[in-house]
């Protein structure tokens, strides 16, 4: 559930092209983020679990899922392992105001 | 030294979602002011308020949805004026064109909601406290004063020498002024000039609150509560929205062919450096003898003036006083009105909205009356177009005046297209 939540940003919110999502090796640095573009994809995952993730940056040159493995680790460290239920929202485009 | 046109006008105000519209409105004296709804009003009673004719939102690409609201206004009101201009797409002189902004709160709806939201979580339980610190990554650039200026000359592709203005209540006015000089002395051939502000937050309505100097709610219709140049007045009412001009060198829009809506011929800016909030004789009057003499315009030439009339009691005596002082006997025959009756008070959008309101006015020959001013207060002597608007009137040259808390003055003249 997580990946569903930062590809459903990634599409909607970045507007990220879904095929890309069907290649297995897909890495971060063909989702033409920039760093800015970055941040606020992680904001999406920082807001549902209530914390900030450490280092942003740290993602840039992995695989997509690496990124997802690596971001699923970093929020079962501030759940004592768990990972807690995801309530996807109903448009990532929202403003977060 | 570069003569300077207006070629485009376009807004998104209290009195409607265009210039057409908000003229209109204005014409017809129908007011934008309603009470706050509670969610608004921060547990004050009787708070009033003239919100934007239809949200920015519904004028923008989805992508604009997170921008602060005084950027969305920006982008809406740019919208109208470059269409207005005929510039559809970014210039080949863009480096010669430029975006002057003049805005008194920047990024007042996002640091309100951030503020609101973090202090609501900090001061929660334990699960909120914990999670009070993870905040829109976008916050800071969303909020800085400077964001319209970003968000415009990207949209446009806009390259030229381009700055923010925060100077209160003369914001965009000072944008104008400044931008007039950049084109008229060489430094730019065009400019896209924004006045925007939008700041009906609770936050911001009880720091109004208590500078009281906002109205009071009138009993029979809250509508028909602010009232410039009335001895009933009580003060104004905050507003909100945008208004852009596109500014060019003369060769500029004739050599594109672009139809004019005026001349921006002068332009005065003083500072009083005498009070933090009181209005001041002196530097008012030297502000309009400085667009006067700029505009080459004897008093007597300019035949509409758009006041600053905030309907404080020392704002409307003050600015009276100033007109007197600068037109002599001229003043007799110098129609004057206060059009945030109607659109209350936009602070840093004031300055271009009130310009644009007083072009259309020269355009069409119609004034926009001074609405509710049923008791003329006695030490207010000018004709301020009392209730209805005057048509068919031969208006050459009007004048606006923007008067801000810190004591900064900026008066501006436009002048009627010839030939």
């Amino acid at each position: 559930m997580l990946e569903q939540l930062i590809k459903k940003y990634l599409m909607t919110g970045a507007k990220v092209d879904p095929v890309k999502f069907d290649q297995p090796d897909l890495l971060v640095s063909d989702l033409g983020l920039d760093s800015l573009g970055l941040v606020e994809m992680l904001f999406e995952v920082e807001e549902h679990f209530g914390f900030q993730i450490a280092d942003p940056m740290q993602f840039q040159n992995m695989r997509f899922q690496d990124m997802v493995a690596a971001i699923e680790a970093e929020v079962r460290a501030h759940n004592n392992g768990e990972l807690p239920e995801i309530q996807m929202p109903d448009s990532s485009a929202s403003p977060s105001q | 030294m570069n003569q300077v046109f207006m070629t485009g006008i376009g807004m998104l105000s209290p009195l409607g979602k265009d210039r057409q519209a908000s003229f209109a409105a204005a014409l017809s004296a129908h007011s934008a002011i309603r009470r706050a709804p509670e969610a608004l009003s921060a547990g004050l009673p009787n708070v009033l308020m003239a919100p934007a004719a239809v949200e920015p939102e519904s004028l923008l690409d989805s992508q604009d949805a997170g921008l602060d609201r005084a950027t969305q206004f920006s982008l809406v009101a740019a919208q109208e004026a470059m269409a207005d201009a005929g510039i559809d797409e970014t210039p080949s002189d863009a480096d010669r064109f430029g975006v002057f902004v003049g805005i008194g709160f920047g990024g007042a709806h996002t640091l309100d909601a951030m503020f609101a939201r973090y202090y609501t979580a900090l001061f929660g339980g334990e699960h909120s406290r914990k999670r009070a610190t993870v905040v829109h990554p976008l916050s800071v650039p969303r909020m800085m004063a400077n964001a319209s200026m970003a968000a415009v000359s990207m949209r446009y592709g806009l390259r030229g020498m381009g700055n923010t203005y925060s100077v209160a209540c003369a914001s965009s006015a000072i944008a104008a002024g400044e931008a007039l000089r950049a084109i008229r002395h060489g430094y730019l051939d065009a400019a896209l000039v924004i006045g925007t502000e939008a700041m009906l937050t609770p936050g911001s309505m009880v720091a109004w609150n208590a500078l009281r100097v906002m109205a009071r709610p009138n009993a029979d219709d809250p509508a028909a509560s602010c009232r410039p140049f009335d001895r009933d007045r009580s003060g104004f009412v905050l507003g909100e929205g945008a208004a852009a001009l596109v500014l060019e060198s003369r060769s500029r829009a004739e050599r594109r062919g672009a139809v004019a809506h005026a001349e921006l011929a002068g332009y005065g800016c003083t500072s009083d450096a005498h009070h933090l909030t009181a209005p001041s004789v002196d530097g008012q009057v030297a502000a309009m003898r400085q667009a006067l003499d700029e505009a080459r315009l004897a008093p007597d030439q300019i035949q509409y003036l758009n006041a600053h009339g905030t309907a404080t009691d020392a704002g409307d005596v003050i600015e009276t006083q100033s007109i007197v002082g600068v037109f002599g006997a001229a003043s007799r025959q110098l129609a004057v009105s206060s059009t945030k009756a109607v659109h209350g008070h936009l602070i840093g959008a004031g300055g271009t909205l009130e310009l644009a309101l007083a072009v259309m006015a020269m355009e069409s020959g119609s004034i926009p009356p001074t609405a509710h001013l049923e008791h003329p207060d006695p030490r207010c002597t000018l004709d301020y177009v009392p209730l209805q608007a005057r048509h068919g009137c031969r208006i050459d040259a009007v004048m606006s005046n923007s008067f801000a808390f810190g004591g900064s003055n900026a008066s501006l003249i436009a002048r009627r297209m010839t030939g």
